[in-house]
């Protein structure tokens, strides 16, 4: 693995976003930090509203500004400020130093223009290449994500690829300037599973090869688990659970994190016994609960958790939890009165 | 699990739905035939534009076939007459995938579930009225929930209504299209969970369309599985997950990822390479010929049929052959 602990390549640190909307601020991330080193992947899990789009769109400044504000916290690319950088220096980065891909390939290539000129127009506006280069650098890329006649391919427009060749040609749009952050949001949500193995391969092969950081956005477990190396875990806005890939499945300490994976079907499961269901739907972001934003859902939940917010608990070597239970002062299961559940 | 498992309760036969395009024709569906039989689930899988949901609103009788047969408890349906359509639709329901799209925003709740009972002209006003709330409870929700509307409610939620929207008018048959894969994980569960406990308490038969295979599985007595309108496996969910028997079932069976790394890391995935091709103008030949690691000749000119290999187990393969 190409993993380079020391390099880092992104920060982000105790960051708030909100958005101002007619009922309110909707405080949509409440306070997320995490690093990310060169040629690692991070998964960040959670269910949709949960804030890891917009954490992830914050970071290439992407949400408009307004509704959106960034009240608290600071996002450092390499050595520029994100938070303050402004449009113009943002346009540098954008694609150069951090790109993205999205979830659905269709609304996000441009339908009117050739697949190659969009690939292009990246690659002119953050090198010095001429047309006639950049247009041979587009093929290139375009055969890096195993794109067959990727000259024919070039030549045509987004309508007449499918939808597994799409995300192939965001993935190539992306690559093509070499960025140090490559941000996959929900990159195989929109596709067969068929399809999901072939793109999840070439993602792995691509960090194999070209050394990007990844940060990939799914709300699906399975997908974390055959590509991430660290996982963050989202709800509500806030990270509840951070540790390796193992950490989180095989050492969780947090509930939601719990019963995140117990709601899942596992391959041996039998009929009879019945799926572990979490109750209840996620706080309103609106009007976010004094104490723990999982705390009317959670099975453990105690006097304290209503009242404040659960500190961060560090469990092991960069696995971290946000909850009371992990308290050294925390009584124990009987203590407490419940059952074993 | 019940001892009248073996009833037929719905039979397709020979089933083609295809559809005139400016191409030329879609074969949605292609000469398809199985039975359900009463109280089971029978899950229905395959990549999109497999003709899973085409086949569904068929069972449902949206859809009038091309050709083929279709029989409710061994009699013939013949859905093109519109009272047919009528009196079938009294026992045959569908819940649909986007819970968002589904549910007319300017009816309420309550007139949402009730419409069903007004068409069919079944009980009072007042007892449809309890019938509502005695159905929102039946389904998680609260009476008060009867006069709101749908924008009021979450996917999860929504999804109960259309639920309780189609157990209103007391159907033997419900087709479930996707139910689940427009939920969050948490609130899939809670969905999953409600359908099995329906399906106890009323001997409900479901044919559960979806993609998600470890849904599917758990859920499933037997499993279809689909690609390009055809049915390729068919089998009991666990035979079909120990013994996977066509070369398709097996790509897709193992290209879903496990959450579970160390499972993940020492798993072979069988990556097919290719897309779908499309159901317009299919080849003559076996219709994953183009994409199948083990295609010969054979498969590339002649059809395969779908033939019992092991009782109970169907494949459509050349290169898989019955037990003697």
């Amino acid at each position: 693995m190409a993993k380079d602990m020391n390099n880092k390549v992104l920060s982000v640190d105790n960051l708030h976003v909100s958005f101002d909307t007619y009922a309110g601020e909707v405080q949509a991330v409440r306070g997320v930090t995490f690093d990310l080193h060169q040629g690692e992947v991070l998964a960040i899990v959670g269910e949709s509203g949960c804030g890891k789009s917009v954490t992830a769109q914050t970071i290439m400044k992407l949400n408009p500004m307004p509704p959106a504000r960034i009240p608290e916290g600071a996002v450092t690319l390499g050595d520029v400020d994100i938070v303050n950088a402004s449009e113009k220096e943002m346009q540098k980065l954008r694609g150069k130093e951090v790109s993205m891909i999205f979830q659905d390939p269709m609304t996000c290539l441009n339908p009117t223009k050739r697949v190659g000129k969009q690939i292009v127009e990246a690659i002119v506006h953050h090198t010095h290449m001429n047309r006639e280069d950049a247009k041979a650098e587009a093929i290139k890329c375009l055969s890096q994500v195993n794109i067959p006649n990727p000259e024919e391919r070039a030549q045509q427009y987004p309508h007449e690829f499918s939808g597994g060749m799409r995300q192939r040609a965001m993935i190539a749009m992306a690559l093509s300037c070499n960025p140090k952050v490559l941000i996959a949001d929900e990159p195989t949500t929109a596709l067969d599973v068929t399809i999901q193995a072939q793109i999840m391969d070439l993602l792995a092969e691509i960090k194999e090869q070209v050394n990007t950081a990844i940060i990939l956005i799914t709300h699906d477990l399975g997908v974390v688990a055959s590509m991430a190396d660290r996982v963050a875990v989202m709800y509500a806005g806030k990270i509840v659970e951070t540790g390796t890939c193992e950490d989180i499945f095989y050492r969780n300490a947090h509930p939601y994190t719990q019963a995140l994976l117990k709601s899942l079907p596992s391959v041996d499961a039998d009929k009879k016994d019945r799926l572990v269901s979490i109750a209840g739907s996620p706080p309103d972001l609106l009007d976010p609960p004094k104490g723990c934003a999982f705390g009317a859902r959670c099975t453990h939940c105690m006097h304290i958790c209503r009242e404040e917010q659960p500190p961060e608990f560090t469990i092991g070597e960069g696995h971290t939890a946000s909850c009371w239970l992990l308290h050294p002062d925390c009584p124990s299961a009987e203590e407490r009165g419940e059952k074993d559940v | 699990m019940s001892e009248n498992k073996k009833e037929v309760l719905l039979s397709l036969e020979d089933i083609c739905k295809y559809f005139k395009v400016s191409g030329g024709t879609l074969k949605a569906v292609d000469h398809v035939t199985f039975d359900i039989h009463k109280g089971e689930t029978m899950g229905l899988v395959g990549e999109s534009g497999c003709g899973k949901s085409t086949l569904g609103r068929v069972a449902m009788g949206i859809y009038s076939p091309t050709s083929g047969k279709l029989s409710y408890k061994g009699e013939v349906l013949n859905l093109s007459k519109g009272a047919n359509r009528f009196r079938y639709a009294k026992k045959a329901q569908i819940i649909f995938q986007d819970p968002y799209a589904s549910l007319d925003p300017r009816m309420t709740v309550s007139s949402i579930i009730e419409e069903g009972m007004v068409i069919h002209k079944m009980y009072d006003e007042k007892r449809r009225k309890e019938r509502v709330y005695e159905l929102l409870e039946m389904v998680g929700l609260n009476r008060e929930h009867a006069n709101r509307f749908p924008h009021e409610f979450s996917g999860g939620q929504r999804q109960r209504i259309g639920i309780a929207r189609a157990l209103a008018i007391e159907p033997e048959f419900i087709v479930c299209d996707e139910p689940i894969s427009a939920l969050d994980v948490s609130i899939q569960s809670q969905v999953i969970n409600l359908l099995h406990d329906l399906q106890e308490k009323l001997g409900l038969t479901y044919l559960f369309i979806a993609h998600d295979l470890n849904i599917v599985k758990y859920i499933s007595d037997r499993i279809a599985v689909m690609y390009l309108g055809n049915v390729v496996e068919l089998a009991s969910s666990d035979e079909l997950y120990q013994n996977t028997l066509h070369p398709y079932s097996q790509a897709l069976l193992s290209a879903v990822p496990i959450p579970d790394p160390s499972a993940e890391a020492q798993k072979q995935r069988i990556i097919i390479s290719g897309d779908v091709p499309s159901p317009i103008n299919t080849p003559k030949g076996c219709n994953f010929a183009g994409r199948c690691p083990r295609a010969c000749d054979k498969c590339r000119e002649s059809k395969p049929v779908l033939q019992e290999i092991v009782p109970g187990h169907f494949v459509a393969c050349h290169l898989v052959e019955p037990e003697k």
